[in-house]
């Protein structure tokens, strides 16, 4: 990043290739489509070329990436939400990178993900799809390591909850009782 | 160990890292930690962009690449902050006069002053990492404005009486009107320091430039103001904080909606 600031050519190439796929990742990890992921992957590379006067040398380089990567995605997602309004409906829908696993018994982290709220989804992608640790994913989101571990306790709590009520955890349960 | 304690696990379980023993006995026993830690594992399965798309960003970066001055450290932002608030509030007092001051009992004076000096070094605190993205917050930036405003009312309403006012109303607009005039305008100071860092979420800094610029007209207003009728200082003492965070609200949405339109047009 220092290097980047620097107009040092070769930084901004090396940073785009190590954390692009990251980045698209958490745009398009649970409900996020391919294009719409693509479209975000631009925009937030733009606004970090924007903004990189702001990274201090010596600081942690993904929750400052990641920050913005957030901002960008309630940016897309409100964007998204008023065309949605304007709409009656599509004929096609768009292309999303999901592709249900034939072969696994367990539903696809994604499915179960959708189904939590924004602000725990948020947290448990940042956790788990992109392997932030907690200290960073607290800084990315403005909020505390304590409300970070909170929003990640309740959002396990409730993905064991869904999980149970899957046809395969209901008959495993019917297995053992018999 | 309980599924509880596994969620720390989970958090910083990556799919190729071994369990802890006691970790590895839990999940053993445990059906619904076994299945939650294979569900996070599959996690990291999604496809990576194109090489096209990432040629595309980096020549649109190398396009517009030039040397930038990294932002100056916290510190030099929060002093440039004090300055302004002591300097403000020194202002206010030589042109309104010290009347509230010599009757304020020293608890009152106490209670007062150090709340305002508290909400003042938080809020600053608050505005200076709020200009740098992933920056640490020890209270979130969206409870810190309205946490303030509850404080300071509840501290109001505890150290002052009820008292006999006939011009209620005619007392507290002059006195309102003295707050905004050394608010407002130094509400645009601060916005001028704030623009020269990232604003992420426009509406956030707005509320803590706001409310860190109603707290220099209350305080302004409190050693001015002789006036210790509770209903007086909480209606138009501290209502100068509520109006001034509710415009910064205003002033962000507005920059939030010029924001959107600059976007639309720029891209690589």
């Amino acid at each position: 990043m220092a290097r980047y600031q620097r107009a040092d050519p070769a930084a901004p190439a090396a940073l785009v290739k190590l954390l692009s796929p990251q980045l698209y990742r958490f745009f398009a990890g649970p409900m996020g489509s391919k294009t719409d992921a693509e479209d975000m992957l631009q925009d937030v590379w733009l606004r970090i070329h924007r903004v990189r006067h702001t990274y201090r040398p010596g600081e942690p380089v993904l929750p400052w990436v990641y920050a913005i990567a957030r901002r960008v995605r309630v940016d897309d997602y409100r964007k998204r939400h008023r065309i949605a309004s304007r709409e009656t409906g599509v004929d096609v829908l768009p292309e999303t990178w999901v592709n249900k696993d034939e072969r696994s018994c367990l539903p696809r982290f994604e499915e179960l993900v959708a189904a939590l709220p924004e602000s725990q989804r948020e947290v448990v992608t940042m956790l788990k799809v992109d392997g932030l640790s907690i200290e960073e994913v607290a800084r990315a989101t403005s909020s505390t390591v304590g409300a970070v571990k909170q929003k990640a306790h309740r959002a396990y709590e409730r993905l064991r909850k869904l999980l149970e009520q899957t046809p395969m955890a209901q008959t495993a349960r019917k297995g053992a009782t018999q | 160990m309980t599924c509880r304690d596994m969620d720390g696990m989970i958090s910083s379980h990556s799919g190729d890292s071994l369990l802890s023993p006691e970790a590895a006995e839990h999940i053993v026993g445990c059906e619904r930690c076994r299945s939650l830690m294979r569900l996070v594992d599959e996690a990291r399965e999604i496809p990576a962009p194109s090489e096209i798309q990432l040629k595309r960003i980096q020549s649109g970066i190398l396009k517009n690449l030039k040397p930038v001055r990294p932002l100056p450290p916290s510190r030099i932002f929060l002093f440039a902050f004090a300055l302004i608030f002591v300097s403000v509030v020194a202002v206010g007092t030589l042109m309104l006069g010290i009347n509230g001051w010599s009757v304020l009992s020293m608890e009152q004076k106490i209670a007062i002053f150090a709340t305002l000096s508290a909400s003042a070094v938080l809020l600053a605190l608050s505005m200076a990492r709020q200009m740098v993205p992933g920056s640490k917050h020890a209270v979130s930036p969206a409870t810190l404005p309205i946490a303030i405003l509850v404080v300071l009312m509840l501290v109001i309403a505890a150290m002052f009486r009820s008292e006999e006012e006939p011009a209620f109303v005619a007392n507290g607009l002059m006195c309102i009107r003295n707050g905004l005039e050394y608010s407002l305008p130094t509400a645009l100071l601060f916005w001028m320091l704030l623009r020269r860092g990232a604003i992420l979420f426009p509406k956030l800094i707005g509320a803590a430039a706001g409310g860190f610029s109603g707290l220099i007209g209350l305080s302004v207003l409190e050693i001015n103001c002789s006036n210790l009728n509770v209903y007086h200082i909480l209606v138009w003492h501290w209502g100068v904080i509520l109006i001034a965070s509710l415009a910064g609200v205003a002033v962000g949405a507005a920059v939030e909606y010029i924001d959107r339109y600059r976007d639309q047009k720029n891209s690589f």
